[in-house]
Formats: structure tokens, sequence, C-alpha cells
């Protein structure tokens, strides 16, 4: 019943509106992260701070802390809410990606995009200590910006001048190889 | 734990799973969808990033409007309500605004080195890829480090009051 009614909408947007799942599936995950971040606050408490539903970097920051104070009693900075709470997000993450990769026959242990695994360790090391400056992952500011947060509208740009400060700088890497 | 916390805790990890799966399959990320646009004019990617403004004013309108509890919705304000300032930190923001934008900008910088944002990267080291368990590791201990070694040194920042 209701694979049937999301089979109409799906041909109903893509015959009306030209829109194709398999090339907007990215758009498709970003609408869902959006509106499940508001379900998240809205429905399950998952407040103060405030829109606080995804984060790839404060989740897993709190979750740890969660678990170095309740095994060493240390009393860590976290989100008010997941003082108490462990934020399982980011584990979420790890077993949502697990599922698709097996049921797609896509898992398989190989090198990732950064070859070198001492420099994968430190990038994580680094780009956490950064993140946790402005607290947030680029899919939380995201949502701060949906939420109303002028400052995030900033933030934002700020990521994306950063991305485009590292592309010039790979561009004129490349150039000066050649 | 309550029954409270444990629907908090749960809820977290039933939107991660989903949004996890969502993410294996569609690739998304939002460091490559900005560099995918800047190198090569591929708006992919960047639809996603795009996607989660338009979700989250569609959920967050629709989530009010259905009488779901949104702290501060009406009047969301600015940098009172950032990130950093949490339990114990209370920087004055003419510190805390600067490194925030240092922060975020510098977090994009290294993410572009490292070929995915950090939800990027708990995808693929679902997938099995070494490069991503192996940052995962990193963030880990980086989160240890900025407890003991950031921290303290914010909190010197910090005015009463």
């Amino acid at each position: 019943m209701e694979q049937n009614i999301l089979r109409r909408i799906v041909n109903w947007l893509r015959w009306n509106l030209g829109f194709k799942l398999s090339s907007n599936m990215a758009l498709i995950t970003g609408v869902t992260m959006g509106v499940l971040a508001a379900v998240v606050q809205g429905y399950f408490g998952v407040q103060p701070p405030a829109g606080d539903g995804i984060c790839a970097v404060s989740h897993p920051a709190d979750l740890v802390n969660w678990v170095v104070d309740k095994v060493f009693g240390t009393s860590f900075v976290s989100h008010e809410i997941f003082i108490a709470v462990p934020v399982l997000t980011s584990v979420g993450f790890i077993l949502g990606s697990y599922a698709a990769a097996m049921r797609n026959k896509e898992f398989k242990f190989r090198r990732g995009p950064v070859r070198d695994h001492m420099q994968a360790f430190i990038l994580g090391f680094v780009i956490i200590n950064f993140g946790m400056l402005w607290g947030s992952c680029p899919i939380r500011t995201a949502v701060l910006v949906s939420y109303g947060m002028w400052f995030a509208v900033l933030i934002l740009g700020m990521m994306v001048l950063g991305v485009v400060a590292a592309c010039l700088y790979i561009k004129w890497k490349v150039r000066r190889a050649n | 734990m309550d029954m409270a916390a444990w629907k908090i805790a749960l809820s977290t990890l039933v939107l991660g799973a989903i949004v996890g799966y969502l993410g294996q399959r569609s690739r998304f990320c939002t460091i490559s969808g900005v560099r995918d646009f800047f190198l090569v004019k591929d708006s992919y990617r960047l639809k996603g990033l795009i996607g989660i403004i338009i979700g989250g004013v569609l959920g967050f309108a629709l989530v009010n409007r259905m009488g779901g509890k949104l702290a501060n919705f009406t009047n969301p304000g600015g940098w009172e309500f950032m990130p950093m300032l949490r339990d114990g930190l209370n920087i004055a923001p003419a510190v805390l605004i600067p490194v925030s934008a240092v922060g975020a900008f510098l977090l994009a910088y290294f993410s572009v080195m490292a070929e995915g944002c950090p939800f990027r990267q708990h995808v693929m080291a679902g997938e099995g890829r070494s490069s991503g368990m192996l940052y995962i590791a990193g963030l880990v201990a980086g989160v240890v480090f900025y407890d003991f070694a950031i921290i303290p040194y914010l909190q010197t920042l910090t005015v009463t009051g």
C-alpha cells in the first residue's frame, strides 16, 4: 500500500517535473536529514541546544565524553541534553552505511581515498579540533541556517571559503608539478 | 537511565542509521558538494547541502505547526545561541566569533584534504574503508585532546557575570 503511494509520487514527480530519482539521491538525502533533524528535536526532545538533531562533529564528541565520564568519572563539557544520555547518531551513521553496503554487496575492506594511514588519523584528529571550535559539522550548520540562526549563514560562508581555498591550493600544486 | 533518556538515545540511533543508509547510497558529502561544483561544475552533491536547508525549513515549520516543541524557534537569536557556548564556556563574542569562523574555515580546508566531510568519513568507515576507520580513531583521540588541552585554554577566555 505504502509502496504503491510512494511509486505514484515518484512517477508524478518524474513525469510532471522531469524529476529523476537516481540523479537527485543526494538532494533526497539532504531533505531527509533536514526533516529528521526537526522531527527528533520537536517530538523526541533532542534539545537544548537548538537545531542539534544531527551532527557529525559534536555528537561523536559528546559520545566520547559520555563514555570517558562514565569510565573515568571525569566531567568533560558536553551538550546539555547529552550529559546523562549517550548520543548514538555517529554509531547509527556507521551501522546504516554498513547495512546499505552489505545489502548492495559493496562492503569490502580496502584503503580509502587517503592512502597514508597516519595521514588519515592525523586529519581526523585535526578536523575534530577545528570543528569543535565552531561546535558543529557542515550538516548541522545548514540545519541551523534553516532554523533561522543568522550567524550560521556566516559560518557556512566560511566553510565554502575554506573549500575554495583548498581547491585553489590543489590546483596550484598540480600546475606546479606539471 | 529513565524512559525519556532511552527515547532520546534510540531516536538518535535510528536517525543516524536512516541517514547513514541514504548517505551510502547517494555518496552524500557537504564538502565534496562545494568542491565538485567549484572544480568541475558538478552540482549533484551540492544539491544535498541545499536539500538540508530546504528540508530543515519545511521540517521545522511543519513540526512547529503540528505542536512539536522547538526551543527559541520564533526567536533563534544570534551569537548567544552559538554551538560552542556550552556548559562552563561563556566566551565573549569578540573572541568567540573569530575563533568559530577560523575553526569552520579550517575544518572545511582540511576536509577537502581528507576527501570528505566528517559525515562522509563515518559512511566510508561503514563501507569498510580503512582511511575512514582511522579518521574516526583520530577523531576520538582529537576529542580527548580537545577536552584536556583546548577547553582549559578556552575557559581562561570565559567572561563571568
